[in-house]
């Protein structure tokens, strides 16, 4: 009987112990690998967030979402996280979507004024109207792949 | 005559202004990352979509980085960051608007190492804070690269730490920035 019930406060303990290294290790988000939780337009995207931003962090914050835009331009100043700006109807409103290194080569084949889709996690929108040297606002999409 | 004169000392300004580089530099590619270390764990997560941007003349300086894109290596910390401690959905960003206070000894029309003392408020979570803090500021091929290393207390900007986690967070965390900022015509 002791046996039984040393056996069992064993198995209890161990099975704690993996969901916790589990828990502790689990990967971040695999962007290619989860389903878009939206499907919508950079201006649509943005506009969202311009108009309230409150409701549009609780809709697609930390949300694996697709958009779609005309590319603006390519940064890659930052070596770390290349990046790209997609149009919005707003003259100083941008989608910006970063990419892990390794997608430098695909980002580096697209052509300004392309129509293209991408999929990233939301992180809000970037921006401050107080901060007057910095009056242009992104909506900032991370983990970035280009799906066409 | 006249004419040509007007013509010919405003195309003297323009360049003149174009070489003192004077007006806005600015990136929205900046890092800020910051490191919290104690005897039982070190804490790291960076930021590389920092927009910021000073104005060479007043020397008024402006960050804003959005908290959920600081990425850390363990997936939970990062989870844990921004729902348990920064709140990040209810209090999105973090802003810094200061000045460079030496901003008249650097020469951003010449290659060349300034260090400027930067002071300003840090807000994070609503709270604004004063920060002071030595830059470094690096001027080469037009590109300016500023780094600079200031120390905050979570405590001082309403992060609540339940006592059971808090060995594992240090009341003194190093925030770092280095940002490379280009004119913006």
């Amino acid at each position: 009987m002791k046996k039984i019930a040393t056996l069992s406060i064993s198995f209890i303990l161990l099975s704690v112990l993996l969901f916790a290294y589990r828990m502790y290790n689990k990967p971040h988000t695999n962007v290619t690998e989860s389903d878009a939780y939206e499907d919508l337009s950079a201006a649509q995207l943005f506009d969202m967030f311009d108009k309230n931003e409150d409701s549009a962090m609780t809709i697609f914050s930390d949300r694996v979402i697709q958009v779609t835009g005309t590319l603006l331009t390519k940064d890659f100043s930052n070596e770390l996280e290349p990046q790209i700006l997609l149009k919005t109807d707003n003259e100083n409103g941008f989608i910006r979507c970063g990419f892990k290194p390794n997608e430098l080569q695909i980002l580096e084949q697209l052509k300004d004024s392309s129509n293209i889709k991408v999929k990233g996690i939301c992180k809000g929108i970037n921006g401050d109207d107080e901060l007057t040297l910095l009056v242009d606002k992104d909506v900032i999409l991370s983990s970035s792949i280009i799906i066409e | 005559m006249k004419k040509s004169t007007i013509l010919f000392l405003t195309i003297l300004s323009f360049y003149a202004f174009m070489n003192h580089g004077g007006g806005i530099y600015k990136t929205n590619t900046g890092n800020i990352s910051f490191y919290s270390h104690t005897p039982v764990e070190d804490i790291r997560a960076v930021n590389h979509k920092v927009k910021t941007a000073f104005s060479s003349e007043s020397g008024q300086l402006q960050f804003s980085c959005l908290i959920k894109d600081f990425e850390f290596k363990k997936a939970l910390m990062q989870e844990h960051f921004n729902e348990n401690y920064m709140e990040s959905t209810t209090f999105p960003k973090a802003t810094f608007n200061g000045n460079i206070k030496s901003i008249a000894a650097i020469d951003f029309s010449k290659d060349g190492t300034y260090s400027s003392e930067v002071i300003g408020k840090l807000t994070i979570k609503d709270v604004s804070k004063e920060v002071a803090t030595t830059g470094t500021f690096v001027v080469s091929n037009g590109v300016v690269n500023a780094k600079a290393t200031f120390n905050v207390n979570p405590y001082d900007y309403n992060v609540k730490i339940p006592k059971m986690v808090a060995p594992k967070i240090s009341k003194s965390i190093k925030i770092s920035v280095d940002s490379d900022y280009t004119h913006n015509h």
